[in-house]
């Protein structure tokens, strides 16, 4: 018994921020840079009262319309923007969508690798039998993590949700992850207020950082230079390893989808592994980085637009924050 | 490597065109120089020492000289 990917279905918010709504909002800062390194030249955000939940209802919205809803029997959804505390947003997608009550749901809380990780999720919770159906969702709303001064990360995140459904598949197409952790970059990207460690500050410090980035700790930090190193120097070996794993050789894979961080990282990226251009999806032009929902919506891009066919094996990576890593090979 | 070698591959890493860099040319008061620099710095640096800059080291950088001896001198051939 295995597991499969069945079906994509992903949800971009109706409010877009241009390059030149940027440029117009910071003087100084230049739009052709961003679209020609960082790829970005628009990104989705949530309105005000629209939110992860919301997004999450949407995208699963769609892609029940394909598939009968009382034969899902999971639901994960990763995000780390959830409506309350308590109770978990999954509980309450579950009732929204209309599934059956005898299903098990629960959110998890991980960034860039969260996909890879509800995909190891749900082939687990297949192969053992507990479940047949996981619909597996990814919904994040940095926006609302990122001061309006914050120019650099407005320009890089965007808003998005994705619904994958995994399903039962007598043969096995979601190969062997693996996975890593090293919780010494909690520093290096996190939202330090708002949680039981600190609470949200009423009147909190703001201060510009040395690029000209309005910062509170009420908001999303990210050091830039840091994520790079430990991508460079973590995210080469993974790969390695997930071939090795898996006993399949770099040329057995037909294509390469990576976490879609920015256009300049994941260049340097493959020029360092050698990974031919051809082989590796690097778009994020009309989405920005979407965090849990890039590799998803690569790949329902890369099936829709044929840039990949039945059969062919993809090598799947997410990396980001926690740190947390995660990878595996698939099979269309 | 030698340093000038060094130094006409960073001026194509950080895409600089106005001027022509050397040894003493101030990096961090140049116009092109952003965050995106930092990384293209790591890059540049990682792809051809396999040394790992951090940020805080590079934050503490001002001339091309300066990244000299940060990356060290020894690691040039003049």
């Amino acid at each position: 018994m295995g597991s499969i990917i069945k079906t994509i279905n992903y949800f971009l918010p109706k409010n877009t921020i241009s390059n030149t709504d940027l440029e117009k909002q910071f003087s100084d800062w230049d739009s052709s840079k961003i679209e020609n390194k960082v790829g970005i030249q628009q990104r989705h955000v949530v309105g005000e009262n629209e939110t992860a939940l919301d997004m999450a209802y949407e995208a699963c919205d769609e892609l029940l319309k394909d598939f009968n809803k009382e034969d899902i029997d999971f639901l994960l959804l990763c995000t780390q923007s959830p409506d309350y505390f308590l109770p978990t947003s999954a509980c309450i997608l579950q009732h929204k969508l209309g599934l059956k009550t005898n299903i098990g749901a629960f959110d998890f809380n991980l960034g860039c690798s969260g996909f890879i990780y509800g995909l190891a999720v749900a082939k687990s919770l297949i192969c053992s039998g507990i479940s047949k159906n996981v619909l597996l969702v990814t919904s994040e709303t940095y926006s609302k993590h990122i001061h309006q001064g914050d120019k650099a990360n407005i320009s890089i995140f965007g808003d998005a949700a994705a619904a994958t459904l995994i399903s039962v598949s007598d043969t096995d197409k979601i190969f062997k992850f693996v996975l890593g952790t090293d919780g010494r970059g909690k520093d290096n990207l996190i939202v330090c207020n708002g949680g039981m460690r600190n609470k949200t500050e009423q009147k909190p410090i703001e201060w510009t950082d040395e690029a000209g980035n309005l910062r509170s700790n009420n908001y999303l930090f990210m050091n830039g230079p840091e994520i790079f190193n430990f991508t460079i120097e973590n995210i080469p070996p993974v790969f390695d390893q997930i071939l090795e794993k898996n006993h399949v050789l770099f040329d057995e894979i037909d294509y390469v989808i990576f976490h879609q961080a920015n256009k300049y990282m994941l260049d340097y990226l493959r020029k360092k592994m050698n990974i031919p251009k051809e082989k590796f999806y690097n778009d994020i032009l009309l989405t920005g980085n979407t965090v849990s929902s890039t590799i998803p919506i690569a790949l329902k891009n890369c099936i829709d637009n044929r840039i990949v066919k039945e059969g062919d094996k993809l090598l799947l990576l997410g990396f980001g924050v926690g740190y947390s890593w995660g990878g595996t090979i698939i099979e269309i | 490597m030698k340093k000038q070698e060094f130094i006409e591959g960073l001026q194509e890493a950080l895409e600089i065109e106005k001027i022509k860099l050397d040894e003493n040319t101030n990096l961090i008061e140049l116009d092109e120089y952003d965050s995106l620099s930092v990384m293209a710095i790591i890059a540049f640096v990682d792809n051809n020492f396999s040394k790992k800059l951090t940020g805080i080291e590079l934050a503490s950088i001002t001339t091309v000289q300066s990244l000299l001896k940060l990356i060290g001198l020894e690691n040039f051939s003049d």
